[in-house]
């Protein structure tokens, strides 16, 4: 082998593992990049496409992806941050870290359309209180019901520490607005407890422990899809129902843009739309997907869909937590 | 003398240690204002958190310990089928990942449980007795095995005197065991109060309300949803100086502890039972066999089933298990070495002119880290590495070293009064013969090889249950098996996550009794 023909092979050598050895790595939280979750799918769909390397890196919660980046400021290794959410996105714009992103998202079907220059939706879903049909006679039919019905054992989340928690506090005072101090005491006096997260709220009532506990209109797809369970239901809210978007944004460092760039466009695409429903047990957020299991579409659809402005949540976050820990701790 | 060089080692070890936890309150406390301290100082939910959480810390401690005494005198002194089972069990108790041992609890005491079933009205379990009910299934079975190394530090001579003269368990509780496990309170009691008073998982699910809560909920919201570090740094500072308010006031209250020299140790005599003693093993043997049983039986639950023999095929379970093992055993070797340097200090400190305070001080040292919150301990080396720009690549290393840092309290617990005790008879001995550094080890291995051996299986197993640090540092190759059964529970598979802890837990076993085995050899009476 001639000397030449031997240095053009390392360089060939060199160059497909600099190809392959480009990688994308986003930050996203440990369900969502479980081997049950819509992980591998979207990593095997994307890596075909991209010829890249897809990396997830899995942190315990979608709160903990945004401390996570604020941790490692400038210096952070993630091209992507996916599954943080709305109660959040205010939070993340503020760090300074978030890049603006390209993505056409004019055919998104999230309540009200979708307008943001940072953050891409990727799926949907919205905060209800499940019950078991099996034991509760009369379901709720509206977040009054919940709030007033004394017999009624509740567990929700602690708005402090997890998400759908976060949600409980916005649903109610966009219900009740001024009276969400009163709503909430009625409320304690008949809530089994409130829970660090969602898995130790959503664990205690399979165990039996309420009548009905915090968390999405999707968690009885779930039992339907994956254990044939057909007992558990989504209580409907006539007051309308308060939704949960998960998004993702492309850091302003990331150290492969283009990849980036391109994994953005594909959130949208239905090699990523068409895994989130029986991936994550949400909402797809474009319409021109494989038709949702049935499910999906029999649990109660919102007829009206409550939001509260992005921004003033950010700036009464505090103060709403303050009202409902002294409307509950008296 | 404290500075010649066979104790370099261990100065380094110390500085090590000193500088890894100094380094990460530093780090944070650079982000504090202590100009806006004021307005939280104001807050009075903070201070009703602080009454409550004092209250349930207390509460859970003594009744921790008031059940522990009767039970490891019980245990020492009576042999029965299934005793060895029992000790084992004890070991554990500390590791099984709250969110398990809660839903076990539930199984028996809950809505639908067991009690309910059993007794036809239901065990009032959200509230200050739920929190109580884990915090005593937690802790009780940890002071049960501290107590019973206090129990090893007896020596034969008292035993054969006492069995000679005759005496009752209750009149040798009184004059021999009393006088040996009374140092081993104090230390104890903050062990186990500072657990429960800034842990939060188990007073938030079984609380029944925010009404009961800890500091650490403040912190964990400061520092996850707020990103708020001046307020997690004032919070952090308060509950450490509540915490050492406490440690102060508990040593003042109890006497100067005197050491004593003991020769031999570990033997058994027969003590004559009388019907008191009886009544009180028998008593305090039900009692705490109800406390700790059902909820065990309930997480083991699963073993039975189907489910459980599938979850063993996923290839998942045993990649998150040999991380897990990755991050504890080097992390246990780490802790057991810090705190052997923190030992070998402390002993060539005590019984020197002026020396005696340093040694405590050295020793509560290692307390130190119990009142910083986890997370704030890691946030604050993240915080550093970033600084000095260390990349979290190296996380896997950061990892170790914290939860070495972390286990450290509990290593001391096992192998301070062992190594005191040592230092103490043979100490005049010693320095005519100038007997230094390894040797002295290498002469007394047959003497401290159980303590030794304890502290490192503690350091193990804590390091094995650890979730906080792992999850913040979160990087590939660091899926631990608590973080796989969370991610479970974390989308649905709720009972397959029980099933992740079942493995955990006979891994943790499995470990605690090969390394006492190997390591502590076979004079073990615990």
């Amino acid at each position: 082998m001639s000397f030449k023909s031997f240095a053009l092979a390392t360089t060939a050598l060199l160059a497909t593992s600099l190809v392959s050895a480009e990688t994308l790595t986003v930050y996203t939280y440990d369900a969502f990049a479980s081997e049950w979750g819509p992980g591998p799918k979207i990593k095997t769909n994307f890596e075909a496409q991209c010829g890249c390397e897809l990396n997830f890196v899995a942190l315990d919660s979608s709160v903990g992806i945004l401390s996570r980046v604020q941790l490692e400021g400038e210096a952070s290794e993630a091209d992507v941050l996916l599954g943080l959410d709305l109660n959040v996105m205010e939070a993340a714009k503020q760090t300074g870290l978030l890049e603006k992103h390209s993505v056409d998202t004019s055919n998104v079907t999230t309540p009200g359309g979708w307008n943001d220059d940072n953050f891409v939706p990727f799926d949907q879903g919205y905060f209800a209180f499940i019950y078991d049909s099996e034991k509760l006679a009369t379901a709720p039919t509206s977040l009054k019901d919940v709030v007033e019905n004394q017999d009624l054992k509740v567990i929700y989340q602690d708005p402090r520490t997890s998400t759908p928690g976060l949600g409980l506090l916005l649903w109610m005072k966009a219900v009740y607005g001024d009276q969400a101090a009163d709503a909430w005491a009625k409320l304690a006096s008949h809530t089994v407890t409130v829970t660090k997260g969602w898995y130790d709220g959503y664990s205690l009532f399979l165990k039996g422990e309420a009548d009905v506990v915090l968390s999405y209109t999707t968690s009885p797809a779930y039992h339907i899809v994956a254990e044939g369970e057909h007992k558990y239901k989504a209580a409907e809210a006539s007051e309308g129902f308060y939704p949960q978007i998960e998004v993702a944004a492309v850091l302003e460092n990331a150290p492969n843009k283009a990849l980036a760039e391109q994994f953005m466009q594909f959130i949208l695409e239905p090699g990523f739309q068409n895994v989130v429903a029986t991936g994550n047990w949400m909402y797809p957020v474009m319409a021109n997907v494989d038709p949702l299991p049935e499910a999906f579409t029999s649990q109660p659809q919102p007829t009206k869909v409550l939001t509260l402005d992005a921004e003033q949540v950010a700036q009464n976050r505090q103060a709403w937590i303050n009202e409902w820990l002294e409307a509950t701790t008296h | 003398m404290i500075f010649s060089s066979h104790l370099r080692p261990a100065w380094l070890g110390v500085a090590v240690y000193l500088v890894i936890a100094g380094a990460a309150l530093v780090a944070l406390l650079g982000y504090a204002s202590p100009s806006d301290w004021g307005r939280y100082l104001a807050d009075p939910y903070t201070w009703r958190v602080v009454r409550f959480s004092f209250t349930q810390a207390s509460l859970s401690a003594l009744l921790s310990i008031l059940l522990a005494i009767p039970m490891a005198s019980c245990l020492f002194h009576r042999r029965f089928i299934g005793r060895q089972t029992l000790l084992s069990l004890f070991a554990i108790s500390m590791v099984v990942p709250t969110i398990v041992a809660i839903l076990g609890i539930v199984v028996v005491y809950g809505r639908n449980s067991w009690f309910t079933s059993l007794f036809g009205v239901s065990f009032p379990l959200y509230g200050l007795g739920g929190i109580l009910l884990a915090h005593v299934f937690f802790n009780m079975p940890l002071a049960v095995r501290v107590i019973l190394q206090a129990y090893q530090l007896i020596p034969d001579a008292q035993w054969r005197l006492a069995s000679q003269l005759g005496l009752s368990r209750w009149h040798v509780f009184r004059l021999i065991e009393w006088h040996y496990l009374k140092k081993n309170l104090p230390g104890l009691f903050l062990l186990i109060f500072m657990l429960c008073f800034s842990g939060f998982a188990v007073v938030l699910s079984l609380g029944g309300g925010p009404r009961s809560s800890t500091l650490e909920v403040a912190i964990y919201q400061a520092l996850r949803f707020e990103f708020d570090l001046n307020k997690a740094s004032y919070l952090s500072l308060l509950q450490v100086f509540i915490c050492s308010l406490v440690a102060l006031a508990v040593y003042k209250l109890v006497p100067a502890i005197r050491q004593d020299v003991s020769l031999y140790q570990g033997a058994r005599l027969l003590m004559r039972s009388s019907r008191l003693a009886m009544l009180v093993d028998f008593g305090s043997l039900i009692i705490v066999l109800l406390w700790i049983l059902p909820p065990f039986i309930a997480i083991f639950a699963p073993i039975v089933t189907p489910l459980f023999w599938q979850t063993l095929w996923q290839s998942d379970l045993w990649w998150s298990l040999w991380h897990s093992v990755r991050i504890a055993l080097p992390s246990g070797v780490l802790a057991l070495l810090i705190g052997l340097s923190i030992a070998a200090l402390a002993r060539a400190l005590r019984w020197r002119r002026g020396g005696d305070g340093w040694a405590q001080k050295l020793e509560q040292s290692g307390n130190l880290v119990l009142m910083v919150p986890s997370l704030v301990l890691a946030t604050g080396l993240f915080l550093m590495f970033r600084n000095i720009g260390i990349s979290i690549k190296h996380a896997y290393w950061i990892v170790v070293w914290v939860n070495a840092v972390m286990a450290l309290p509990f290593v001391l617990r096992a192998i301070m009064p062992t190594v005191y005790q040592q230092e103490k008879r043979f100490r005049h001995l010693y320095e005519q013969m100038n007997v230094v550094g390894l040797a002295r080890l290498r002469m007394e291995w047959s003497q401290i090889r159980s303590a030794v051996a304890q502290g490192l299986a503690y350091a193990v197993l804590l390091s094995l249950g650890d979730l906080g640090v792992v999850a913040l540092f979160g990087s590939k190759g660091l899926e631990t098996l608590p973080m796989y059964l969370y991610q479970l529970i974390g989308s649905y598979r709720v009972e397959q996550g029980a099933c992740v802890a079942v493995v955990l837990i006979l891994l943790c076993l499995v470990l605690f009794s090969l390394i006492n085995r190997l390591i502590g050899g076979r004079r073990v009476v615990v």
